[in-house]
């Protein structure tokens, strides 16, 4: 029997093996909405196996990087950590389409990791399946721990050292959310650079107590950019968070200005805010949250963002205020809530 | 029977915490299961306690909580099924917060006692022997040995964090014991009884009630005593051993095969006598996971 290249001997020195698939054909084939579509099966050159987890049915699953470009200055893009956020995902294959094209542009080494967690991704979940394990709690990770401890263990190894780290995501599930970049509160390098990540809002964050087994915590100049819609595409945000990693490259200095797919005078002016300026609206009462307020727009302090009644007669429970002027940053879309449930943020000047 | 909180759901009846007091006075026992709704020999161990202090008035008060999340049991799941949100992470609760960070903050108050009990079952692909887990020394330790439970391991720190149950209570000063015995999904009853027969003790130990059952403890462990067995590759595993078997040095615990075909891909042996107390039930496996734990020392 054909040993599988990564079985290893066991304490007895017995070597488990079984036989070798290889890569699953059509891996790289994007979405219609990509201005670079690869023909599902062609070659890819830059593309590498991170780690390979094999299934219990004989099947394997990798995760993969794309590099690009050469030299010890590296720049690190990395989507699909959980697997109900496409919208990284697509991101990070519109910026590999643009760099595959430019690649002799480029001053530096720029790594994408499209899909850490492909098995999720598969499936359209946040979590790990079977293990039913949100990676983005298992960093660092360990090498001899379950499957998705392993990746995450891999992805760190394979990242450390990077000058930057750039987290792509969608929006949380349940929400639309306008265009952001998030950093560490107290990293000022990456605030101010992220202010050209072409977002509406630059939120500097306290680390939360989930916060340290984060992938973006491993790195603590991480830009983690997020927004659209939970678990789907959102086209102008997709095409808004691809040329604010583009303009990110830029200002980093790993990429020239010239030949970008957009005018450096698009780029959005974000909005700096920090925890004191992003406020949580929650449902009062429990049935369907029917909201009013649109992405991004303007809302009064008292001014409702929505609407929750009754799910059997339709009666009207309870509008749901603002208790701040701000601007809606992230808007409930899934309806069902409980009381307590957080239905929209809204950020202040 | 109270209820200690309640919370209104959409498209059916409001979610309700009950509790269960027996006696009055101190000392106070409070004792938990369900909390993660697809683990249940917990509730039933605690409805067989239940039964046994409708019987016999405790000195002292013990506080029940057979079943905490009642949603996710309803639909055989670990979290709370609305957003998937994990109860047993949200500790301290937060009573102005989401549903599952109230029902934590709930929780919290309603177990102010002396000890307090988290009952669980296994993971729903392994297989547990009945089992306290508790700190290396100290008054917990006294009181996980008092259950007299077929396995107390000793545990440094580790899992102890204050999102938890345990961690939470803690925290406040409370004295936690982690106990796990069965799998999850599934109902064992032998289990379930064993550890109704365990809480039984830690009432009898803190002087609350008699008991004649005598203690099952056959593995007094700590990390080091326990003989860990992986799996060195992906494949269909097939036990040969169940949980509370004795092994002696390689003895067979079981073997990996091909899903498709049955060929056999190699042997698992034990690397040390002692009692199994973890055996992975659900088949099919990937590299590095758990499959068997021998807890032992002899013939290290």
């Amino acid at each position: 029997m054909e040993a599988r290249p990564h079985s290893r001997p066991d304490s007895e020195g017995v070597r488990w093996g079984r036989g070798a698939h290889g890569l699953p054909v059509g891996l790289l084939a994007l979405d219609r909405a990509c201005r670079v579509v690869r023909a599902p099966g062609a070659a890819v050159a830059d593309l590498s196996r991170v780690i390979e987890i094999e299934l219990p049915s004989g099947d394997t699953a990798p995760v993969v990087r794309r590099r690009f470009g050469q030299g010890e200055r590296r720049v690190v893009i990395a989507a699909g950590i959980r697997g109900d956020a496409p919208e990284g995902i697509r991101v990070a294959h519109r910026v590999g389409a643009y760099l595959e094209e430019h690649e002799d542009r480029l001053s530096g080494t720029v790594d994408i990791f499209p899909c850490a967690n492909p098995l999720a991704a598969h499936r359209g979940t946040r979590n790990w399946p079977f293990f039913d394990t949100d990676l983005n709690r298992l960093f660092p990770g360990k090498e001899d721990g379950h499957p998705p401890a392993q990746v995450a263990r891999a992805l760190c190894n394979d990242i450390a050292g990077a000058e930057q780290v750039i987290e792509l995501r969608g929006a949380r599930p349940a929400f639309s959310e306008a265009s952001q970049a998030i950093v560490r509160h107290d990293h000022d390098v990456s605030a101010e650079l992220a202010m050209h990540a072409n977002v509406s809002v630059v939120w500097r964050r306290q680390p939360g107590p989930a916060a340290p087994a984060t992938f973006a915590h491993q790195f603590p100049g991480s830009i983690v950019l997020e927004g659209g819609t939970g678990n789907r595409l959102t086209t102008g945000v997709g095409n808004d968070l691809a040329d604010g990693v583009l303009n990110l490259l830029v200002h980093l200095g790993v990429l020239p200005d010239e030949g970008l797919p957009f005018h450096w005078a698009a780029i959005q002016r974000p909005l700096l805010v920090t925890d004191a300026q992003v406020h949580r609206v929650r449902a009062e009462r429990g049935g369907l949250f029917l909201p009013s307020g649109a992405i991004w727009s303007e809302v009064e302090a008292g001014g409702v963002v929505g609407t929750i009644i009754d799910p059997l007669t339709g009666e009207a429970r309870e509008e749901v205020q603002s208790a701040v002027s701000g601007r809606i940053l992230a808007i409930r879309e899934l309806p069902v809530v409980f009381p307590g449930t957080m239905v929209a943020r809204v950020v202040t000047a | 029977m109270t209820v200690v909180f309640s919370i209104e759901a959409p498209y059916r009846g409001r979610y309700e915490l009950h509790r269960l007091t027996f006696g009055s006075g101190s000392p106070r026992v409070a004792i938990v299961a369900g909390m993660h709704g697809n683990e249940l020999n917990g509730m039933h161990a605690v409805n067989m306690l239940a039964a046994a202090l409708r019987a016999q008035r405790p000195k002292g008060t013990v506080h029940l909580f057979p079943l905490v999340n009642t949603f996710g049991a309803d639909e055989a799941r670990k979290r709370w099924p609305f957003d998937d949100r994990d109860i047993n992470k949200s500790f301290p609760g937060d009573p102005d917060g989401t549903a599952v960070q109230r029902i934590a903050a709930a929780l919290l108050e309603a177990t102010d006692a002396d000890i307090c009990v988290d009952v669980h079952s296994g993971a729903p692909h392994v297989r547990e022997l009945p089992q306290v887990r508790v700190p290396l020394s100290g008054r917990e330790l006294e009181l996980g040995r008092a259950m007299g439970l077929p396995l107390t391991w000793r545990r440094a720190g580790a899992r102890l964090e204050a999102t938890g149950l345990i961690g939470a209570w803690r925290d406040a000063g409370r004295h936690a014991l982690h106990v796990v015995g069965g799998r999850g999904i599934t109902l064992d009853t032998g289990h379930s009884a064993t550890i109704a027969r365990g809480l039984k003790r830690l009432l009898a130990h803190a002087g609350l009630m008699r008991t004649a059952d005598p203690p099952e403890t056959v593995a007094d462990v700590t990390r080091a005593d326990i003989g860990v067995h992986r799996a060195p590759t992906g494949g269909f595993f097939v036990p040969e051993v169940r949980v509370g078997a004795r092994v002696k040095p390689g003895h067979l615990l079981g073997y990996l095969q091909m899903p498709i075909g049955g060929d056999r891909i190699g042997e698992l042996r034990a690397r040390r006598g002692g009692v199994v107390v973890t055996v992975r039930a659900w088949p099919m496996v990937y590299a590095q996971e758990l499959l068997v734990r021998v807890a032992g020392t002899e013939d290290r």
